[in-house]
Order: C-alpha cells, then structure tokens, then sequence
C-alpha cells in the first residue's frame, strides 16, 4: 500500500503572553511582557495509507487543530518533516492546497453576507473547477446533505448544522484526494451529527477519499472510523485500532448522581468516585468496569443508602479512555 | 491563471455597490476636501496669482487631482490584520492562490470602481465650480496616466509592507495612522512639494511618499522633460519593486511566526 501522508517528529510551540491579573498585571505587562512556551504539538509521528480514514481524538487543547493545520501547509511545524501526496504542505502550499479539502467546524469559509451557492460559484473559480466536474459534485453533495432547500440563502441566516453542512460541500467542490475534517460536529444536534458521519463514511467507502477526522465525541469516531490516533497533551499517546480501545473501554461505565444533602460516599470496591462539578459537591461521577460491577446493585446500593436526588448513565468520555491507556496501557 | 484573481476583482467591484448612501458619502467626502482646500490656498493667497513664481492655478491643479486620486487609490490595509485577528487566515492559506495576488486583485477590484464612480464625479465638479489647469497636451497626459497607476503601485506595496507587521504586532492600527500621516504629509497632497524649504523637499525625494500622487501631477503640469519623466517613472518602478521585495520578505517570515487565533 503507498503512504498518502507521513508525519515524522514534528512539533510545535507557541509563545504565550503570561499577564497577571488585573490592573496591576497589565500595567507590569505593558513594559516588561512576559512570555511562556506552550507545546502544542510534540513529537508526533504517524502514516496515512491512501483511502484509509482516520480518527484523531484527543480532548480540547489537545494539538489535534494545530497537526491538521500543519498538514495542510497553514502552520509551519517547529521541527520534523511532513509529506502529504508527494507535497511538504508548508513550503509548497499554492500547488498543493489545490489537491487536498479541509473543514474547520469553528471557522466557516463562506461569505457571510452572500447566499451559499455564490460562495460555491466563487470557489469554484478559485479552484479552477470545469463546470462539468462542478455540476457533479454540487449536484450529488446537495442531493447527499438535503442542502436544496437553503442553497439560496444568505449564511447569515443558516442554523449551524445547516452551515456546517454547506461549508463540508464548499470543501469538497473541487473533488480532493485527501480531506481533514477538523471538529465537524461541533455544536450540530444528534440528528445533524448523523447526516454528517453517514456522509463522511460514504464520501470514503464510495471515493477513497483519504481522511483525517478530528473530533473529541467519542461517538464520532465509533461510527465512522476503523483506525484511531489519541492525542492528548501534544503527545501521541495510542495508534491502532478502534476495535483494541473498544475492549477496553467498551465495558467501562458511568454514572452520574445528584444526592439530595452533602454526604461522604464511603468507598465502594471497583467503583471510582469523583465530582462532577467544581461548584456542586452534591453531584458526583461513579466510573466501573460493567463486567465487576453490576450496574443495577450499585444503583440500588445508592438509592438505599443515600438521599438521591437525580441520576443517569453517561456516555464515556474521552478524558476517561484516555487516563485508562496510561494506567493500563493498549 | 488569472481567472481566480478576476474572480476576486470582480467580487470586490460588485460588493463596492452594495452599499448606496456609503457611495454618495463618498463623493461628497471628496468634494468637501477639495473645496475645504480651495478655501484655505484661496484665502492664503490673498487676491494674488503666484506666490514664489507658483501660481494658485497649479496649487489647486495639484490638490484637485491627489486628492481625487486619493479617492481612487483604494488599499484595503485591514486584509491581512483583520484575518489574523480572528484567525480567518486559515481559511485563506487553504486557497490555490497566491495571497497577495489576491490582495492585489481584491484592492484592483474597489479601486476600478472608485475610479469611474468616485474620481470621476468628484473631478467634474470640481472642474465646474473651481476648474483646474488642463493637461499639458496629449502625450503629457498619456504620460500621466501611466505614472498616476505607477503611483498607486508605491501607495499599495506602502500599505502591503505595513500590513505585514499585522504577523507580529496583530494590532496595527496605529502603524496604519502613523504611516497615513505621512502619506497625507509628504506626498503633496496637502502641501505642494514647492512650498517646502529646499532641505526638505530633497529629503522627501529619497522617500516613496512624492512618487504617488505629486510625480503624477508635475507630469500633467508639463514641469518635467521627456528625460525627467522616465526617470522618475523609474523610481517609482523602482520603489514599487523594493518595497514589494521587502513585503513578501517579511511574508515568508511571518508565515513562520503565525498564530491562528480562536482555535
């Protein structure tokens, strides 16, 4: 199989302005700044094979935004190398953004001022796309999204997960090999979060479309790829497969519980307590291994014995799968 | 090739429209200028025609046509600041385009349409109601076309190269007014090079600042010789390409210093 992309030990650091607080602090900071050096990337290395879809997971402040934009030539790494499709994405970015498609869910590319398909049409000249190949594709990516029905409206006026969709389309107009979806689902509701995984699942199953798919829902990732990158801290801490991490944290659950009166939770066997909120010392977080515990005795075992106020199962976050590959290791 | 960068243009052009009242203000604003000036050379003056063998005539010659120009020269100097400000520079660095080739053809795109409807309105009614020296013949004119668009060239690379600073300051807006001080200053608009004492104008010549608008009208005043001409097209040219150089010299190093801010 040819490597599509090969990141070999790249990092990236940022210089941060440290202020105190207050008055005080920005008067010091206005004659004698202080800077620190933030890592945001270190020493990462990994390999894309072509048509293959990866996930790269990581909670918020991870380096998962700052890698895919060093991969598509935005950000010049520190040190290390990046090859993308036979291109180093930061020295020679004009010949080979025109190869590749990215989506920052936090940052829209279309005109806000102008309805979607005129963004589509400006796109369409910048990237030099034959009217063939764009009736193609904004036929078929509009048909795919349910997108006909606000084509010709101003951006402005789009919900999010309408303006996501049109902005994963405006990505994709000039049929690139190779995608980065950077956090495509942020802030869309459950039902537009669907429509955007099965679209991106399709988009690689059907065109080989070689992806990269950043997000920190778990959910995401379970419906979309096979192979997953953690990243956590700048530092790549597991590369493999989905199904290796599902065994682990497959079987692992969570509870959340609100007690009606501050109590101390005695320590139960298997069972890790912590506090949900900072603020609210009533609500707590019960982590267990579904195999150990039976979940219908511990919450049994809470109702008796406490003043309950409120609970639900939660889904796995990634901080909790995470800290398991440190502990455990995969 | 140039397909994108017209796209641009004409997206620019067209967005110029959009906004009506702004387009009459503007008109407006330049004419204000022009007879506010009027006023003030009018009155110091004072009922004579010359003053140091130069006549009111070609003074008002001078400020009608750079500051109608002035107009015209539109540089859009909150591109690249505003882009790094709310990080929307991402976006752009993921076009097929070279970035300052569309900074070009986006200013390209206003200014084409402050010309014909900006420049020209302000400079009829100024010829109506004050009136200026007409060109000194054709081929003066012909002469000062060329160098009035060489002039836009020094005032663009000015604006391109302070832009830059946007890499490492991200707030420039008062690099952007200090820098548009001396423009008003030293370019003659304002104050006619003639007027300054001979130490300053010589030092005001070492600076782009007189290629953009004054070397323009001294063409079309007839002051130059066939000679003086191409050599101070010559520097214009010349600044054009230096500050250029030196612009994208500070590009390729902010690249490497940039910050997307906002995640």
């Amino acid at each position: 199989m040819d490597e599509m992309i090969q990141v070999k030990n790249i990092s990236k650091t940022f210089q941060v302005n440290k202020r105190a607080k207050g008055i005080p602090g920005m008067v010091a900071n206005m004659f004698v700044p202080k800077f620190e050096k933030r890592h945001a990337v270190r020493d990462v290395s990994f390999s894309i094979e072509r048509g293959e879809m990866v996930g790269f997971i990581g909670p918020n402040g991870a380096g998962k935004s700052t890698t895919i934009k060093m991969l598509s030539g935005i950000l010049y790494p520190d040190c290390g190398e990046i090859t993308v499709n036979g291109y180093v994405p930061y020295k020679q970015r004009k010949s080979y953004v025109g190869s590749i498609g990215v989506v920052f869910g936090q940052k829209s590319q279309l005109q806000w001022d102008l309805p979607v398909i005129d963004s589509f049409e400006l796109l369409k000249a910048i990237y030099r796309v034959p009217d063939q190949v764009y009736r193609t594709n904004l036929d078929r990516y509009t048909e795919m999204l349910e997108m006909k029905g606000f084509l010709h409206q101003p951006v402005r006026q789009l919900s999010l997960g309408q303006r996501m969709r049109a902005d994963i389309v405006a990505a994709l107009l000039h049929s690139p090999q190779i995608v980065f979806f950077d956090e495509p689902t942020i802030g869309v509701d459950v039902v537009g979060k669907e429509k955007i995984r099965e679209f991106i699942r399709e988009l690689n199953v059907r065109d080989k479309v070689t992806m990269i798919f950043t997000t920190h829902d778990m959910q995401d990732i379970e419906k979309t790829c096979h192979r997953l990158i953690i990243i956590d801290n700048g530092e790549k801490v597991y590369d493999g497969s989905l199904a290796k991490v599902r065994e682990v944290y497959g079987t692992t659950r969570q509870l959340e519980v609100e007690f009606g009166e501050d109590c101390e939770i005695a320590p139960i066997e298997n069972v890790e307590i912590c506090s949900a909120e900072k603020e609210n010392p009533r609500k707590k977080k019960f982590i267990f291994e579904n195999k150990k515990v039976q979940i219908q005795e511990l919450m049994s075992f809470l109702l008796t014995n406490y003043n309950v106020r409120d609970l639900y199962i939660s889904e796995t976050e990634i901080e909790n799968i995470i800290r398991k590959i440190y502990t455990l290791g995969v | 090739m140039w397909k994108p960068y017209l796209a641009f243009a004409k997206k620019s052009f067209l967005g110029r429209s959009a906004y009506r009242f702004e387009h009459w203000m503007g008109i407006f604003d330049t004419c204000l200028q022009i007879f506010i000036f009027w006023g003030i050379y009018k009155s110091l003056y004072g009922g004579r025609t010359q003053v140091d063998g130069i006549t009111l005539s070609a003074v008002t010659t001078n400020f009608v046509l750079s500051m109608g120009l002035g107009a015209a020269f539109s540089v859009n100097e909150n591109f690249l600041p505003s882009k790094i400000r709310d990080g929307s520079i991402a976006n752009e660095l993921l076009r097929p385009v070279s970035f300052q080739g569309r900074m070009l053809a986006e200013d390209l795109g206003n200014a084409t349409f402050d010309l014909l409807f900006r420049f020209v309105p302000a400079l009829l009614i100024a010829v109506l109601t004050i009136g200026i020296q007409a060109p000194a013949g054709g081929e003066m004119f012909l002469y000062f076309t060329i160098s009035a668009a060489l002039g836009y060239g020094v005032l663009w690379t000015i604006g391109f190269v302070t832009q830059m600073a946007a890499f490492w300051l991200i707030n420039i807006w008062s690099l952007r007014t200090i820098k548009n001080v001396f423009v008003r200053l030293l370019s003659g608009s304002m104050l006619p090079l003639w007027f300054m004492p001979d130490w300053m104008s010589g030092m005001i010549h070492y600076t782009p600042f007189s290629s953009i608008y004054f070397t323009p009208v001294q063409i079309y005043l007839g002051q130059l010789s066939n000679g003086e001409i191409v050599g101070k097209c010559a520097i214009q040219a010349a600044w054009i390409g230096g500050l250029y150089l030196f612009g994208i010299l500070l590009w390729q190093r902010g690249k490497r210093k940039l910050v997307v801010q906002g995640g």
